[in-house]
This record gives structure tokens, sequence and C-alpha cells, in this order.
């Protein structure tokens, strides 16, 4: 085989690999989804907010520790992937786009997508 | 990358803004580069002891009139230090003080997303080794801010029992809520105190047990410092006295604190 075609069969190998690793990615997300326990850490936290509530330091300091990781750490990138923010707070990516998701919902982030990812900004 | 360290207070006069100032310029003598802000924008006053008139406060900083480094002043040169020290001053006009009361919360996640943003800029174009924050006492945004912008955070009290109690509050709530590592600093300690402590180690050990924090040093009360607070720095001009000392050693603790 050919250097070029050995590169190219390299390329498409990696190409393959990162498909899966979305799918598998995508999978761990929707296990996440169906699998949080009815209490603890992964929990969706029973928090009523005023609509419009902004991302201060107060509402910082009234989420529950594992929310408030995601949240600081948004607030310090102020624009970011799940994946951004689970090098920044050390978290596997699926679990800081669950936390993320739930930001969302409570009105306290926003998302967008730019081409095939979503990012997570605070609004300010 | 440096290391950002939050000094505050439950109450105030607890001596935030001598400690601040004298360990900035005492590592900036020992050849860090070191960078001190005035986040105490209800009651700014670095700018006294510095006979500061920057071109941009803080304050524009924050409003979006210029970058943070556009708010830094090279004292260096002038207080002949062998590291750097720049400083960012909090504007004392009294327009100044009512418009930052007057600002709602939407403003504060600007400030917030603001003060963590400026913390690597600065670290990277000035090349920082300490980022020190001097804040306002008690639970202000703007000192809760700085608090999440900070790797450690000193807690600097005076041993009273006011002190204590709310200390301990503000501690469990927003100390260990914003997961940052802290430590004790006790000032103002009269010598009769640490005495009827048992002494200084004893005196200390039953502080960190009161608080469950470690104790990250003590300094004696000095009515001198009353009388010059404000005019001198003490770690350039006095490096003998039993003020520098203490500050010495608090310094190095913290130094250490800051890569654990």
């Amino acid at each position: 085989m050919s250097s070029r075609g050995a590169d190219s069969v390299l390329v498409d190998l990696l190409k393959k690999m990162n498909r899966n690793m979305e799918t598998i990615s995508k999978k761990l997300d929707r296990l996440i989804e169906l699998q949080r326990p009815s209490g603890g850490q992964g929990a969706r936290p029973n928090i009523s907010l005023p609509e419009d509530m902004p991302l201060d330091v107060t509402t910082l300091l009234s989420l529950p520790d594992h929310l408030r990781k995601s949240a600081l750490g948004l607030a310090t990138l102020r624009e970011a992937t799940a994946t951004d923010l689970s090098k920044e707070t050390g978290r596997v990516r699926a679990v800081e786009s669950d936390y993320l998701n739930q930001l969302v919902s409570m009105g306290l982030v926003k998302k967008k997508r730019k081409g095939r990812d979503v990012y997570f900004y605070v609004e300010t | 990358m440096g290391k950002s360290l939050a000094f505050h207070s439950y109450k105030g006069g607890t001596g935030k803004t001598s400690l601040v100032v004298n360990l900035g310029a005492l590592f900036a003598k020992q050849g860090a580069n070191v960078c001190l802000l005035d986040y105490d924008f209800r009651a700014p006053s670095l700018n006294v002891l510095f006979k500061a008139k920057p071109k941009f406060w803080l304050n524009d900083y924050l409003e979006e009139k210029c970058g943070i480094i556009d708010t830094l002043v090279d004292e260096s040169d002038r207080l002949n230090l062998r590291g750097k020290l720049w400083v960012g001053f909090a504007n004392p006009l009294l327009e100044a003080l009512k418009d930052i009361m007057s600002k709602d919360r939407k403003w504060e996640v600007k400030a917030l997303t603001k003060t963590l943003a400026c913390k690597k800029e600065i670290f990277e174009k000035k090349k920082v080794d300490y980022l020190l924050f001097d804040t306002s006492p008690g639970a202000q945004y703007s000192s809760i801010n700085a608090l999440a912008g900070a790797d450690l955070i000193s807690l600097v009290m005076k041993a009273d029992e006011f002190d204590l109690e709310g200390t301990k509050e503000l501690s469990k709530g927003v100390y260990e809520a914003l997961g940052r590592k802290s430590g004790i600093v006790l000032n103002k300690i009269p010598i009769e105190q640490i005495a009827a402590g048992g002494g200084a180690e004893k005196f200390g050990k039953q502080i960190e047990s009161d608080m469950g924090l470690p104790l990250v040093g003590m300094i004696p009360c000095m009515c001198e410092l009353m009388a010059y607070g404000g005019k001198i720095i003490y770690t350039i001009e006095k490096p003998e006295h039993t003020f520098t000392k203490s500050l010495s050693e608090i310094g190095e603790t913290l130094k250490k604190m800051s890569v654990t």
C-alpha cells in the first residue's frame, strides 16, 4: 500500500473512531438521564427561581455543590462546550453536559449551536 | 500560573488593607511579581497609601471602559522593589461610591465574569506570581466576586466573640460553598489575650478548633500601627519591626498553602 493510501485509511479510521465516541457519549448522556436517582448529587435540584434570575454570586451560593462547580467554571470560561468545561472542572463530559442542561432549564445559563457543537454561556 | 489570594473579614477594621499592602510589598521586595487589586469599592483606601491618580479605576474596568491592564499602576520603581508591584485602585469619589451601590443583579453577573476574566489576563500579560485582592467586609457582591476568583482566602479577624461567630457563618456559607481553600489570620491580638489563652500556640489551636480552619498566623496588637496606618509600608520601611516579622511568617505560610 502506498504512503498516501495508508494515510487515507488512517484518516477514515480516525473519523470512524470519532463518530463512535460521539455515539457513546450521547448514549452515556441518555443513561445518566435514565438512571438519575431521586435524591443525591445527580438529582434535579428542586429550586424555584424567579424568571430572568441572573447568575450572580448570591444565586451561585444558593445552588447545590455539583451545579455550583459547573456554573462557576462556566462563568470563568464565559462560553464553553461541555468538553471545555470538563477540562476546567476535571469531571467527565457527559456529567458536565447534564449539569449544564440543568442550569439551562433553570434559566441561569443559555445555550446555542455553532456547527456541530453546542456552546453554553452566561448572559451578561 | 500565579496564585490569587483574597483577604476578607466579617467585620470592618480587622486590618485587611494593611495586611494586603504590606504583604504585596514584601513579596515584591523578595523578587516576586505582585498585583494588588482594591476590591473594596465601598470604602477604597489603597489610593491614599500610594497617593495614586490612575488614568483608569477598577470601576472603569467593570464598566467596560478600559481593559484590566489599563488600570494597573507600576509602583515598584518608586518603592525600589526587586520584583514588580502593580496596583489597581478603586475610585474613592462619592459619585463612584453611589454608583456602585445602585447596581442591579444583572450588572453583578457582568462584574463576576469580568473579575474571573481579569485574573487570567493579569497572570498571562504581567507574569504575576501573586494576585492579591483587598475586599469589603461582610457579604458584599464585590467581595464575593473577588473570593470566587481567589485560589486561597485569608480570613482576617480579631479574636472577639462578634468576629468569631460572624466569621464562622461566612466560612460555612461562602468560603466552603465556593470550594475555596481558606485560613485564618488573627490580627490585633492583645498580648493579655494570648497569655490568658495559655500562650500563642495553645491560643492558636483553640481558634483553629473553634473555627474549623487552619491558622495562617497571628499578629499582636500594636498601638503604633494605628498612628502610622495608611502612611508607611512597614515591610519596606521597617524591616526589623515586629509587624514585619509577623507578616514574613504569614507570607511564607500563605505561599506554602497556595501551592498545596
